[in-house]
């Protein structure tokens, strides 16, 4: 004990110097958005490079479960096909995207503010802004992007809000995550006036630049209606299995350009 | 002591007040703002203590971050050249490094250069470095730590014979 305190007081200039470091960098990370984004994006490309590595060992061993998860995602492939020669087509405004796959080599559940960080970047045609999807509903919007990663504001990160609608009423709200249980969002905005009921399946709406209309998000698995601000209070219990993500779908939405320019206008 | 400590008070805000009301107004050829303020680092005595040092670069450090709008970028350059001062003493002045109170008056010229021209240039580096920091800017960067270190030098040099003749 004695030597741990005699080494500290001797050190005690380097270990006063690294704190006050700490804190002058606190200062510019905080303050300076220049600084913040550099610092996000050299985070993002040593996240990516060394996540690559264990990422690849672990994809090996992982093969059996990907290839269950491919003849999944094949079958429900097959019935959009179905769908579409029924003319029951819900994914019409999916035509004016088009679909880069990628892998995920770091994903995070427990933190408030969960960021994906995936294999492709601007090499691989991936863009700031596009929504990520998987076969069974959204993922969140890429964030930022180096020559070959890129890191996703994931569906479980507090600053998200995906717009979206209840699949059967067409009624508009907004989903978002209270930071608290990884498998359940918050869907608000939806008013009293609607009938809803547990089960019931919410997709996006359609109203945003990165996803288009008619992807799943997840089913009403409670909610409740004695909120004295009129709108209802309602927990939705998630499609994706956040915690085991691996392909990953990137939506390059072809419009969004002419889009903005008529915002613009 | 007290006539020690109060003088030292008085240098410290005078350099200060200058530095922010003064110096930090000037703008040269568009980016050159000389940093008079390092006169206080260079000027405080071998004999003084050294995590005192710390401490104030980091006060002054912050102060003038506040008043430039700078977010830190001076206070990490500051708190930096306080921390490796006892090494740039020991380069500069060599075995004499540690004679109390002789810093200015009884040591060599070649010597008080390499060691004004060592804290103003490190300073200088890191402060550019991170208000740019950005490495496409390298020259851009390198062309202020060189002008800039220059007017600076110069300055502190002037003003440092002015005291040191009192």
């Amino acid at each position: 004990m004695q030597s741990i305190i005699n080494s500290i007081v001797a050190n005690r200039n380097l270990i006063i110097y690294l704190i006050l470091s700490f804190i002058s960098f606190n200062f510019l990370y905080i303050n300076s958005s220049l600084h913040y984004n550099e610092i996000i994006k050299t985070a993002t490309y040593i996240s990516g490079k060394s996540s690559f590595l264990s990422s690849s060992i672990n994809s090996y061993f992982n093969l059996k479960d990907k290839n269950q998860k491919l003849i999944d995602e094949n079958l429900k492939l097959k019935k959009i096909e179905l769908e579409y020669k029924n003319q029951i087509i819900e994914y019409k405004s999916l035509e004016s995207n088009s679909i880069i796959n990628a892998s995920v080599i770091f994903n995070s559940i427990n933190k408030s503010k969960n960021i994906i960080v995936i294999d492709k970047g601007t090499n691989g045609g991936v863009d700031e802004e596009m929504g990520v999807i998987t076969s069974k509903g959204i993922v969140g919007i890429i964030k930022s992007v180096t020559e070959n990663y890129a890191s996703i504001i994931s569906l479980l990160n507090t600053d998200l809000k995906v717009n979206a609608i209840l699949k059967n009423s067409s009624t508009i709200g907004s989903v978002t995550w209270d930071g608290l249980n990884s498998k359940i969002l918050k869907l608000n905005d939806i008013p009293l006036s609607s009938s809803i009921k547990i089960g019931d399946t919410i997709v996006t709406g359609g109203m945003s630049f990165y996803f288009p209309k008619g992807i799943p998000i997840g089913t009403i698995t409670n909610y409740d209606n004695s909120s004295l601000e009129g709108y209802y209070e309602i927990d939705v219990s998630i499609f994706n299995d956040f915690s085991s993500l691996s392909n990953l779908y990137i939506l390059e939405r072809t419009d969004n350009d002419e889009i903005k320019i008529l915002l613009n206008d | 002591m007290i006539r020690e400590l109060s003088r030292n008070i008085f240098f410290y805000t005078t350099i200060l007040v200058f530095q922010i009301f003064v110096f930090n107004q000037i703008n040269l050829l568009g980016f050159i703002t000389p940093f008079l303020y390092l006169i206080i680092f260079i000027h405080y005595k071998t004999s003084y203590n050294k995590t005192i040092l710390i401490f104030l670069g980091f006060i002054t450090g912050i102060i003038i971050d506040l008043s430039m709008q700078t977010y830190g970028c001076h206070t990490f350059a500051t708190i930096t050249i306080c921390y490796s001062r006892t090494w740039i003493e020991k380069y500069s002045f060599g075995v004499n490094s540690n004679l109390p109170s002789a810093m200015i008056s009884g040591t060599q010229l070649i010597n008080r250069l390499i060691f004004f021209g060592i804290i103003i240039f490190i300073h200088s580096s890191i402060y550019y470095s991170l208000i740019y920091f950005n490495i496409e800017l390298f020259w851009t960067i390198v062309l202020n730590i060189i002008i800039n270190s220059i007017i600076t030098f110069i300055m502190i040099w002037l003003i440092s014979q002015l005291i040191s003749n009192k």
